[in-house]
């Protein structure tokens, strides 16, 4: 299902910082994922659309997945 | 041969920065609730795309379908940056301002050939003229020397108004007559007389040009205006225009923008107005001043007959 592509990198960085406990906290994240993108036309505004692949496997149908890497880091207060 | 699921590459930029920036949104809300707080540091997508150029040379990507081969592979990085840097790299506010090249006369493919060459709005175009000359201009960018010309021509500064600036509100002067009584109509007094029929400017120059055309424009002001706003166009903040009240430079109070204002001397009795502009052209104006005694002289009884001379 294509999601905003905004939807899905907000997922991926909740789920690395839900990871963070009071003995633990992460700091800095380097994630790189594969991502089935696209691009369509919404109220008149382009917008890209980015989710997870479908599958790991190589499929004639599928969408082409585009390597992607994302970096996060804490915030210090 | 351009396809129709193809976009251009600012509009394919623009809605990736776009959704980067709902992130960033998202993460600051999250974190007045969340002890933590994660910012996105920077985004590496290699995306597979068919290059496209369209009918007027703008480039074009399609996102590669599914088994399609032959798919370029094009890395785009984006990074948070600080104030600082965005202002170091871009070009001012203030120059973004000036007319657009389409203001110009001059046709898209024109503007496309001098946006290649780094000219997208007048005031850049005044300065590689200023400092490359226009015709280096048109043999780089290949646009004509007369229609490059012309464009420079059309796009020279202009004075548009000079006026006082707006009042701030103020209680009626007691002097006024009542509402009810018709305002009586009386000759102008001298020759600043009162506003509705208008009078020849002064030039009280000796020597002066007193031949000058009656149809100069008569500003008139109050006997407490302190200041003139003058507003033009396409005069970038380099070339402020100077004004003189009977050949006496004013100064600028205020300069924002299309706007400056300057500072009316004290005992200032009107005179001629003039606002030279770089290029040597000046803007002549009658500047009159309409004193309270006249109002008074004509109005000093508000319940005297009409018609009753003083």
């Amino acid at each position: 299902m294509w999601r905003p592509l905004s939807d899905t990198l907000l997922s991926l960085i909740g789920a690395v910082s839900q990871e963070s406990t009071p003995d633990l906290v992460i700091t800095e994240a380097d994630i790189q994922i594969p991502l089935e993108l696209s691009a369509t036309v919404h109220r008149g505004q382009l917008m890209i659309l980015g989710s997870a692949p479908h599958s790991r496997w190589k499929a004639g149908f599928l969408p082409q997945t585009h390597p992607t890497r994302l970096s996060i880091r804490l915030l210090d207060e | 041969m351009a396809n129709e699921n193809a976009f251009s590459v600012e509009d394919f930029l623009n809605a990736i920065t776009t959704q980067l920036d709902r992130v960033q949104d998202a993460l600051r809300l999250k974190a007045v609730n969340r002890p933590l707080t994660y910012a996105l540091k920077d985004l590496q997508l290699e995306l597979k795309v068919f290059v496209d150029l369209d009918a007027t040379g703008n480039v074009r990507f399609r996102p590669a379908g599914p088994n399609e081969a032959g798919a370029s592979s094009v890395q785009l990085a984006f990074t948070t940056i600080t104030r600082p840097m965005i202002e170091e790299n871009t070009i001012s506010l203030a120059s973004t301002r000036s007319a657009p090249l389409g203001e110009l006369g001059l046709s898209g493919e024109e503007q496309q050939r001098l946006e290649r060459v780094g000219v997208r709005n007048l005031a850049q175009l005044n300065a590689l003229n200023a400092t490359a000359g226009a015709k280096t201009i048109s043999r780089l960018s290949d646009v004509s020397l007369d229609r490059l010309r012309t464009a420079l021509s059309s796009g020279q500064p202009n004075i548009r108004v000079v006026k006082p600036p707006a009042p701030p509100v103020q209680p009626p002067p007691q002097t006024m007559p009542p509402r009810s009584m018709p305002p009586p109509s009386r000759p102008p007094r001298g020759q600043f007389g009162l506003p509705g029929r208008p009078s020849p400017a002064v030039d009280v120059r000796p020597g002066g040009d007193r031949g000058q055309t009656p149809e100069r424009p008569i500003l008139r002001v109050g006997p407490d205006a302190r200041r003139l706003a003058i507003i033009s166009s396409d005069i970038d903040s380099a070339a402020r225009p100077e004004v003189r009240l009977n050949d006496e430079p004013l100064t600028i109070a205020v300069s924002a923008g299309d706007e400056i204002q300057v500072e009316l001397p004290q005992s200032h009795t009107g005179g001629t107005l003039e606002v030279r502009l770089d290029d040597g052209r000046v803007y002549s104006y009658g500047l009159a001043v309409d004193r309270d005694e006249d109002i008074r002289t004509t109005d000093s009884d508000g319940w005297a007959p009409i018609g009753d001379d003083e």
